[in-house]
């Protein structure tokens, strides 16, 4: 295929276009044959769940990854950037989901740091913050140029992102998830802020999962699913529950068998009213009531950010509670220590497995233990029994086909399926009557994810109570018997899983209350 | 079939007994080696050789010739780097000297002669404080914790001693221990306010134990006035009076009688600690737990281990630790408080922490270095009039090449960090 370059510019040229991206690791492609075209003055939203291939595709614009294959035009003519560097110096700004920012310095000194007016060795400050003024004014960004970084909001934050891409003269900006970190009333001053920009000319892309911004902000909107562009629609021209069905699909990979178990009686794990904040201090979690019985799998759907993190922290007794009360077999364990939650059958599977549920530096015995060292039989009058220890880990390391070079080896060297496995042993191994798991397949091969739910399935067969945590709705809808969307917050739906459907889940994950009363 | 297997019984018993019989050996030559060699019998280095030797015969039948030589040379490639790391800094030492006018090798031969032979004593003497300190700073290190004051642990280990030495009337089988014990107490509770601080304001620990380190410096004289310091009588004034000779620590001449007259038994009582320190963190459940929260404490946390108790018990056994340091330099050596100390035994631990990398058996070899190296240059600069100084940047050297060895580690971490971390998006493709 001939692709002819240097376009001459017309008021039709795109100021930038890809052709046909391919991004490939290792097995993985990332991207496969993306095509976009992004108008001046423009506001395109990039829809997608997580893994779908927006990130990469952003990486790839601004030269954080090179396309396996495709071509990138800028204007009308092919460029490659080896650099975020080169992308910025032609004009593409990035606002990253996490600030590139250095909280002790002023927001000129944020702004101009790396690309600062210098006369004979001397930075020209004043010059800089006249710069900054102007620009802020121009835009509407209203934000003070002497103010610390530290002492600014988030939102404020972001909007010197934004500043710092504009003096960077930005003529494209791309924003990484821009409102995960919001509140809602900052989101609507950065939607004003974003429009105000585009009528000047600038050309805006946001990758963001929800349906409600997409329709909020943006001209056209293109949906990316497992790589793939599965749709381009004009925003005005677009439904939520059509944009909504394209982007969850309802491909199913997985299909594991689930034996129909009896109907429990009393519930194991009850969930009252439960209300909590997340780190800062905005509220996370509102009024949450939930219950799980014997052999039952109860899965929480959503999209990343809802209130996930904070659920699984106060069941698992890491995170302040603010009402509300969480009952373990008919007792109250809302402010229950995380040791004695785990003593009396409570088990929990972190999302984050290398930061938060293993110590990477150690052994894969020594992980195997964590947490259960206390009495016999790992440990006697205080000190270790290194038999007792090895002789755990060989019989968990074959039981949960955990595959090391040893027991003594470094859980570091081992895959992520295996890690895995050796959380999913040591949790399981105390047999525990209340499972959380959060993300239990997340990075993981299909041989073993496919492990994984067996693992989990048996531990529901022999009676355990457990809530799935997960962001994928095809292993929600593979484990669970029921299922509870979670929407900023809340439990905006409860429902049997056999009589629901992907494409109602997914509406009421986007959408929130507001799909029950549409549909 | 089964005469077979008792004969195979049989053969394993015997081979048993003899692995049992060759560590009981090696440890007898250890001992004594280590003890006559310390004492500047260094005859006594040959039955070290020899454990040595038992120790590879044993292990060559434990693990089998292979996985044994497979062992070994991983062994001495590790023993390999300080090693270059000390002979590069030697090196950059001559460069000086030759730069400044000075005889490197008249320089070096004084040094070496003047720190392992000839003063090998204090050498021995140096690194006794230093093997505490050391051993206080990282058994702190493995919990994740700096604790950078253990200067003023080892003053109230210093004041906690000559306070009880002056008073106490006991016999030494009495009293001794019970100064250690009351020593090992006012260092940690040192470190209990740093610690609960720590656990509930987060207030970081190099901040406050620092602090304490300077407010135990100002205490130092007060104390001294009152316990005998005159600052009328010119000879000593700042110093309190002498201990209770009956608490002295026993002396390596009373068994061994050309052992220098000052040497005192606190060196065997350091490499104890020391071992009871690996020990303890390498065998006891508490020692797995500092550990895995200094490794990780949010994955300790999330497994139940309580990390605000951990922290806590970390810095104060650190604490307890540094204390001791005192106590011995006061019992062993000064049998007394001297105001003008300025040996600076707390902020050294930290440089020999860091050299030995908080292994506890590291730190006594690299604290005997440190003692060579001080001991050896006040000969060196009496006898070949080469400034001591020149010590102190040797040192320096020594800490930068072993620290640069851990940058480059860091940046070996974050590049396997980075490759890992691509791993995972090839195989997830996170969005």
């Amino acid at each position: 295929m001939s692709i002819e370059t240097g376009t001459p510019f017309t008021a039709d040229t795109p100021i930038l276009e890809t052709r046909d991206i391919c991004k490939v690791f290792g097995a993985l492609s990332a991207n496969r044959n993306i095509s976009i075209r992004l108008m001046r003055g423009e506001i395109v939203a990039f829809l997608g769940e997580n893994g779908a291939g927006k990130s990469t595709l952003m990486n790839i614009l601004f030269g954080l990854y090179r396309p396996t294959s495709g071509q990138i035009l800028l204007d009308g003519e092919a460029v490659r950037f080896s650099s975020p560097r080169e992308a910025i110096a032609r004009g593409l700004g990035m606002v990253h989901q996490h600030f590139m920012l250095v909280p002790t310095l002023t927001v000129t000194q944020n702004i101009i740091l790396g690309d600062e007016p210098v006369r004979l060795g001397q930075v020209l400050y004043k010059k800089a913050r006249r710069r900054v003024v102007e620009i802020s004014e121009r835009y509407g960004l209203a934000v003070d140029p002497e103010a610390r970084l530290e002492d600014l909001s988030v939102g404020m934050q972001q909007r010197v992102e934004i500043l710092k891409a504009l003096y960077r003269d930005a003529r494209v900006l791309i924003l990484d998830e821009p409102t995960a970190v919001l509140t809602p009333r900052e989101v609507g001053e950065l939607f004003a802020v974003l429009k105000r920009l585009a009528e000047s000319g600038t050309s805006i892309i946001i990758i963001t999962h929800k349906l409600e911004e997409v329709m909020d902000l943006s001209d056209r909107v293109y949906i990316l699913r497992r790589g793939e562009m599965v749709g381009e629609r004009k925003t005005r021209e677009a439904s939520a529950s059509e944009l909504a069905n394209l982007m969850v699909g309802r491909d199913v990979v997985l299909q594991v068998e689930r034996p129909a178990l009896p109907p429990a009686s009393a519930p194991v794990l009850a969930i009252e009213a439960l209300s909590a904040r997340n780190s800062r201090g905005l509220p996370a979690l509102r009024n949450v009531g939930l219950s799980i019985g014997r052999g039952e799998i109860l899965g929480i759907a959503g999209v990343e950010g809802n209130g996930q993190k904070e659920l699984c922290e106060t069941i698992a007794g890491l995170g302040p509670v603010d009402s509300g009360r969480i009952l373990f077999k008919g007792e109250d364990v809302t402010h229950w220590s995380i040791r004695t939650r785990m003593r009396k059958g409570m088990g929990y599977v972190p999302q984050d497995r290398r930061g938060s549920a293993l110590v990477l530096p150690f052994t894969v015995e020594e992980n195997l233990v964590l947490g259960r060292t206390d009495g016999k039989p790992i440990s006697r009058a205080g000190l270790l029994d290194f038999g007792a220890v090895r002789s755990r880990a060989l019989h968990l390391m074959e039981d949960y086909d955990i595959r090391a070079a040893g027991p003594e080896s470094r859980i570091s060297t081992l895959s992520g399926g295996n890690q895995q496995k050796a959380i999913l042993a040591r949790e399981f191994s105390s047999s525990p009557d209340f499972l959380l798991v959060s993300q239990p397949t997340r990075g993981l091969d299909v041989g073993a994810i496919e492990y994984v739910y067996r693992r989990i399935l048996e531990l529901r067969e022999k009676g355990a109570a457990i809530l799935l945590v997960s962001m994928e709705l095809e292993e929600i809808f593979a484990l669970s018997d029921r299922i509870a969307v979670l929407h900023g917050g809340e439990v905006v739906f409860v429902t049997e899983a056999a009589t629901t459907t992907e494409t109602e889940v997914g509406e009421y994950m986007i959408r929130g209350r507001a799909a029950g009363v549409a549909s | 079939m089964k005469g077979r297997i008792e004969a195979g019984d049989d053969t394993t018993s015997t081979r048993l007994r003899m692995r049992v019989a060759l560590t009981v050996v090696a440890l007898l030559l250890t001992l004594s080696g280590t003890v006559l060699y310390l004492a500047s019998y260094f005859w006594g280095g040959w039955l070290l050789a020899a454990a040595v030797l038992v120790v590879v015969v044993r292990l060559l039948s434990v693990r089998g010739r292979e996985a044994g030589i497979a062992w070994l040379k991983a062994v001495l490639t590790r023993a390999l780097i300080p090693v270059i790391g000390i002979g590069c800094a030697l090196a950059i030492g001559a460069i000086i000297m030759l730069s400044t006018g000075y005889d490197p090798a008249a320089s070096y031969a004084a040094l070496f002669y003047g720190g392992l032979v000839r003063n090998w004593s204090v050498s021995v003497l140096n690194a006794v404080p230093l093997i505490f300190t050391g051993l206080a700073i990282a058994f702190a290190f493995q919990g994740g914790l700096f604790n950078i004051g253990a200067e003023g642990q080892y003053y109230i280990g210093v004041i906690a001693a000559t306070w009880l030495g002056l008073r106490l009337d006991l016999p030494p089988q009495l009293g001794i221990p019970l100064i250690f014990l009351v020593g090992m107490v006012f260092g940690a509770a040192l470190n209990a306010i740093p610690a609960v601080l720590k656990v509930r304001t987060g207030a970081h620990e190099v901040v406050t134990t620092m602090m304490f380190a300077y407010a135990m410096k100002t205490v130092a004289p007060i104390f001294i006035r009152a316990n005998g310091g005159d600052p009328t009588h010119s000879s000593h004034p700042l110093t309190t009076d002498q201990i209770s000779d009956k608490l002295f620590l026993p002396l390596f001449k009373t068994f061994l009688p050309n052992a220098n007259y000052r040497l005192h038994v606190g060196i065997l009582l350091a490499i104890v600690t020391a071992l009871v320190v690996q020990f303890i963190l390498k065998r006891t459940n508490l020692g797995y737990k500092i550990r895995a929260v200094g490794c990780n404490p949010v994955a300790a946390r999330t497994q139940g281990i309580s990390v605000a108790w951990i922290t806590i018990a970390s810095l104060l056994i650190s604490g307890a630790i540094a204390g001791m340091a005192g106590v011995t330099q006061v019992l062993g050596l000064d049998h007394r408080m001297y105001g003008d100390l300025n040996a600076g035994y707390g902020w050294n631990g930290i440089s020999i922490a860091l050299l030995a990398r908080n292994n506890p058996v590291a730190i006594v070899f690299t604290s005997i270095l440190w003692g060579v190296l001080d001991a050896g240059g006040q000969y060196m600069a009496r006898t070949a009039h080469t400034p001591n100084a020149i010590i102190e940047i040797i040192k320096s050297i020594i800490l930068f090449l072993m620290l640069a060895e851990t940058i480059y580690e860091y940046f070996g971490s974050k590049i396997s960090a980075w490759r890992s971390f691509r791993r995972l998006q090839r195989k997830g493709g996170r969005s």
